[in-house]
């Protein structure tokens, strides 16, 4: 009771200080954060531009500009290029930035084990010279008059020999802001580069949050969590943030084209009739109103607004439900047809399934909605081709070249397309650039390879006195350079500082363990104990043959997962081996086992730490979490299971009886919910999710963790207070308290002094078991508050295909359990000295 | 989400009343119990042949509308109504933990049997195997189960069911141990009936009110384990509603749209709430012949 009342005055002390800190929320966390190898778009959004930087940029308004490179100089012929690059320019490190580093860069992406995803954009590269340290010249096996621009994007920014080998954990650039530190799931440091070559960065920190969940972005804003939420990914929530004074809402273009991917492969689907029928049938307004809440444009082709020669094709398919039918009967599918649509996790792709299924539904093709994971999209609808329809995001810009690609996933072959483009790639006039463009989208739009739906909106939600941010988005970017505050009051958004975790505590719990076992021996005796021990330790070798097993068969390549939409299968191979994915079955669980032993766990295949430091850095939360709930389940469960049964059959005993029932019945996820509208929506007494670490002193902490532990607590409660009940109500008929009442004592003395000692048996033993259930058992809960715990840390590993992550925290997860199981054993015979000669 | 903890406590099914003191058998618990879990019932039956509206035509114009007479419980973000898809909802929620019981009880009671019928090595290997199965965090292996097999009704059944084994294996075989000390087992014996008979003809019968108790309070679990496999994605596929998609779906319109969380989490919460009654009332009801014959 005390805790509880230290953290409602928790909520007062907020420290005024200037605003120096931005807090900014993204969708999706880097795997790593190396922008020229396992590249995702995740990695861009943080790095870009701020971290790295290239020779050239790509502004705001899509369009290249001079950056490391102060200007360049083509050949007539456009095979070869001169950079010229800027002087004083230094990395991170202090070393300098010059001609050599960029002979380095290019080579690494160009080399034969490169995974940088984007390698195919670079291929017309055929060497880079280096003319003196400030001037490179770069040949081409083709003339490319793009490579200015491609030069800008985020796969092929700046690095140096002398730091690469860190980029995935420690980036070091030669941009304005340094990397500081990283707290897996949970949020990314950087702080400004004093150093910089061009102008100082207003803001001295920025924390990435990585708030994957739609709910959970909106509670952060709502709750000051995070100052600006670029991408935001739930439109629904616009009119109420522009309706809250403390916000703005930013609207602009991104080069992101969601289209309904048609499996062109596939009969019937290699039917262009049958194409131009789907088209027919959806009605694109209804699919941005119902999937974006009106959020977005709709095009006609692969093609956005911003690009050169752009043409408006969308009324080349009404929505005309009569004219897809005939359609469908003139490719002779009068009777309608069945297809499937694999759809990716993100919400636009989930509602837009749903509505473009029972639009198809009306003019009779049948549409079957699987949701898949990504690794499992990547896998099935990406790398394998299996899947009629579905739909996807298309980030990067003018990407138009995928259809020229007879192994990409939707598979158009068109002769004359290819022709088109490779015409375009090496077209140098900028009239015949266009007048090509508008050729290649008439014909992509003529053959309906896919329905082309909308040109997705970038929605930011930022305070009101932030500025600076890009409100459009040419390439997946934060460009936090320009951003600044422009008042000085205190920031709500609170700065996390990561928290090591001692040594001294491993330590402390070896000599309990120790303690506890020679304590069990000796009133055990050796040879009972080691049976007991035996028995616990073969459940668990059986337990880690069935994880290992269990992971072996998730289906989806890790591989593929990490290297993103348009990695080549090289790449992917070459990723593969690094990771050791290719090794026999038995020698891997070998040394998996091998290393659980030397307390080694493997290194994450996404994030490249020791599984080991991931554990220790989310037990620091799923711990105390784990704790708070039980002790709000004790504090709660207990008096109440005790209080109804002294009043067994009574009004309260009733009454009581059925707060247990509906106790036990509420989802806890639902509670969170409900938690979460009335104290961090409506009372904002506590934030709705997140975590602020616990490197501000351990207050602030236990109060981001008071609405979960809650939440989480309440049907545990529920349960600890019924098995409290009938364990007190199951002794009081024991005959030693029909004995202590025949001697004179009422029913509530028989019950205090007697009854209730020995009802602790069974209540202990829930307790005990409740621990490692609750560490594990906020998986929900975690992500409905978006908190770092082990269970996000499994959820996100499954669904990345990080399996080194997965069968090592499953398996620690059963080794709690196991041994929780093994100290209840001995505790029952500690307490119960019936129980110490051959207990079953 | 609770796991072991759960199991626990309803392990001792027969504790809670004593014989003494018990009063009528039929409880208003029970009465109460029986009216939602029929009302639930009765709701995904109509649903097959009659909803106010139809749950699978989306009309955008009429999203987000609040509760009204024509739309009892409002209308969803594609303009679906609510009541609609809680009654369709109800199907899937039932259906998921009624297969989900059953199989865990289709096995889990004859593995107890076995477990109790021929100790030593048989009886060691059921319940050790059992043991690793309690050692996982059910709602985290559940999710796993549906990341290998794919999201999906099905999917989420095996899942659900593959936990509740051991706990009827359990139940099973605890009790079974106490009839074979009885004396028409020895009986049975000497009339040369073999283990296999005796366990199905003579001891399962005696279970059964027992595995019908624990049926009931697994249900309720089932349909809170099915609602946070669908809350994450990973149960029913849409058009297919589910409570714990609709509950997911709600979450970011709680702030203007509070009826699409409100709805489903009541739905979810009166199902188990009924069962558990259920179960309780079963138990006083059942409990009494048990004890009897012990």
């Amino acid at each position: 009771m005390f805790l509880i009342g230290a953290i409602f005055v928790a909520g007062g002390f907020e420290s005024a200080c200037a605003r120096d800190i931005l807090v900014i929320g993204t969708p999706l966390e880097p795997p790593n954060l190396d922008p020229a190898s396992g590249a995702a778009a995740a990695v861009d959004t943080v790095v870009y531009g701020n971290i790295f930087e290239g020779l050239t940029q790509i502004t705001q308004t899509g369009e290249v500009a001079p950056l490391l490179a102060e200007s360049w100089d083509a050949s007539p012929d456009r095979m070869s290029y001169i950079f010229h690059l800027r002087h004083g320019v230094h990395f991170h490190d202090g070393t300098s930035f010059d001609a050599e580093d960029v002979k380095f860069t290019i080579d690494r992406i160009l080399a034969p084990d490169s995974t940088n995803a984007q390698k195919a954009l670079y291929q017309p590269i055929k060497s880079v010279e280096v003319l003196d340290p400030y001037t490179v010249q770069i040949s081409l096996s083709r003339p490319a008059s793009e490579l200015p621009y491609v030069l800008g994007w985020g796969d092929a920014v700046m690095v140096a020999p002398e730091s690469v080998a860190t980029a995935a954990t420690q980036p070091v650039g030669t941009g304005p802001y340094k990397f500081m530190n990283w707290r897996r799931g949970d949020s990314l440091t950087l702080s400004a580069n004093d150093d910089y070559w061009g102008a100082a960065p207003h803001i001295r920190t920025v924390e990435f949050k990585f708030i994957g969940d739609a709910a959970a972005a909106y509670s952060a804003l709502k709750a000051g969590d995070v100052d600006a939420f670029p991408n935001y990914p739930a439109p629904e929530n616009v009119a109420d943030f522009e309706r809250d004074p403390r916000f703005k809402v930013v609207v602009g273009a991104s080069e992101g084209k969601v289209i309904l991917a048609i499996n062109n492969r596939k009969a019937p689907l290699n039917n262009v009739l049958v194409r131009r029928a789907i088209s027919h049938a959806i009605d694109r307004e209804a699919v941005i109103d119902g999937a974006m809440f009106g959020f977005g444009e709709p095009i006609g082709s692969h093609f956005t607004r911003s690009t050169p020669g752009f043409e408006d094709l969308t009324g080349k398919y009404p929505h005309d439900q009569a004219r897809a039918r005939a359609l469908l009967t003139q490719a002779g599918y009068k009777e309608g047809l069945s297809l499937t649509l694999r759809a990716p996790p993100r919400p636009y792709a989930r509602r837009a399934a749903e509505i473009i299924a029972a639009e198809l539904g009306q003019v009779g093709v049948h549409v079957t909605v699987e949701n898949l994971e990504w690794a499992q999209w990547l896998d099935q609808v990406f790398t394998r081709h299996d899947f009629d329809l579905t739909i996807v995001e298309h980030v990067e810009p003018m990407d138009f070249g995928i259809y020229a690609r007879d192994d990409y996933y939707f598979g158009y072959a068109n002769a004359a397309y290819k022709k088109l483009y490779s015409e375009y790639q090496v077209a140098i006039a900028n009239d015949e650039r266009s007048a090509l463009l508008r050729r290649m989208q008439e014909t992509l739009a003529d053959d309906a390879v896919n329905a082309f739906l909308y040109q997705s909106a970038r929605i930011t939600i930022l305070r009101n006195d932030l500025n600076g941010l890009w409100a459009d988005m040419p390439v997946p970017a934060t460009i936090l350079a320009n951003a600044y505050f422009t008042t000085d009051a205190a920031s709500p958004a609170r700065q996390g500082k990561s928290s090591s975790g001692g040594a001294w505590v491993g330590w402390l719990l070896l000599a309990v363990g120790a303690a506890i076992l020679a304590y069990a021996a000796r009133r055990l005796g050796a040879a009972s104990l080691g049976a007991r021990f035996g028995a616990h330790a073969a459940t668990l070798v059986a337990a880690s043959i069935v994880i290992f097993t269990m992971v072996q068969v998730v289906p989806g390549d890790p591989a593929a997962y990490m290297m993103g939409l348009n990695a080549n299968p090289e790449a992917v191979a070459a990723l593969r081996e690094q990771l050791g994915l290719n090794g026999p079955l038995l020698s891997r669980y070998a040394d998996w086992t091998l290393g659980l032993i030397r307390g080694d766990f493997g290194t994450s295949y996404t994030y490249e730490v020791p599984v080991g430091q991931l554990v220790a850095e989310r037990l620091n939360v799923s711990g105390p979490l784990a704790l708070m709930a039980m002790a709000f389940s004790i504090i709660i469960g207990i008096p109440v299971g005790v209080i109804a049964a002294s009043r067994r059959g009574g009004a309260i005993d009733t009454a009581l009886n059925a707060l247990m029932q509906i106790g036990v019945a509420l989802p806890n996820f639902w509670i969170a919910m409900l938690l979460i509208m009335v104290f961090s929506i409506q009372l904002q007494w506590f934030s709705a999710g997140g975590f602020s670490g616990w490197g501000n002193g351990a207050l602030p902490a236990l109060r981001d963790l008071f609405l979960p532990a809650l939440a989480l607590a309440a049907p545990q409660a529920a349960i600890l207070a019924r098995v409290m009940r009938s364990a007190l109500l199951d002794t009081m008929n024991e005959d030693y308290v029909r004995t202590a009442r025949a001697k004179g004592l009422t029913r509530d003395q028989a019950m205090w002094r007697h009854a209730l000692r020995n009802a602790m048996i069974p209540v202990l033993t829930i307790i005990g078991l409740q621990f490692p259930f609750l560490l594990a058992g906020g998986i929900i809960i975690e992500n409905v508050f978006s908190l770092p715990g082990l269970g996000r840390l499994v959820f996100q590993a499954i669904i990345q295909r990080d399996l080194i992550v997965v069968q090592s925290v499953v398996f620690l997860l059963v080794l709690a359990v196991i041994l929780a199981a093994f100290l209840i054993d001995i505790a029952y015979v500690g307490v119960d000295p019936r129980l110490r000669s051959a207990r079953r | 989400m609770k796991g072991a903890v759960d199991k626990a406590p309803f392990d001792d099914v027969a504790g809670d009343i004593s014989p003494h003191e018990r009063k009528i058998p039929v409880s208003t618990g029970f009465i109460i119990g029986f009216a939602l879990t029929a009302g639930a019932l009765l709701a995904a039956l109509i649903s097959f042949v009659w909803t106010p509206y139809d749950v699978e035509s989306i009309d955008i114009g009429q999203k987000l509308l609040a509760p009204s007479w024509a739309h009892p419980f409002g209308t969803d973000h594609f303009g679906r109504d609510v009541l609609s898809m809680i009654m369709v909802g109800a199907r899937n929620s039932l259906a998921v933990a009624l297969i989900a019981v059953l199989i865990g009880a289709g096995i889990g009671a004859p593995l107890g049997l076995l477990a109790a019928a021929r100790r030593g090595v048989v009886s060691e290997i059921v319940m050790r195997s059992n043991d690793v199965v309690f050692a996982f965090p059910s709602l985290l292996m559940a999710i796993m189960i549906t990341a290998v097999f794919g999201p999906g009704a099905i999917n989420a059944i095996i899942a659900i069911g593959i936990f509740n084994i051991p706990v009827f294996a359990r139940v099973a075989r605890g009790a079974a141990l106490g009839v074979w000390e009885k004396e028409y087992i020895l009986a049975a014996r000497t009339a040369g009936k073999t283990q296999f008979e005796i366990s199905f003809q003579h001891v399962l019968p005696n279970l059964f009110g027992l595995l019908v108790i624990q049926a009931a309070i697994q249900f309720a679990l089932a349909v809170v384990a099915e609602a946070g496999l669908s809350y994450m994605g990973l149960g029913a596929q849409p058009p297919m509603p589910s409570w714990g998609r609709m509950l997911s779906e709600a979450q970011t319109m709680i702030g203007f749209a509070p009826w699409l969380a409100i709805f489903p989490g009541l739905a979810i919460m009166l199902v188990v709430f009924g069962f558990g009654l259920l179960g309780d009332g079963l138990r006083d009801y059942l409990d009494p012949r048990i004890r009897q014959e012990r």
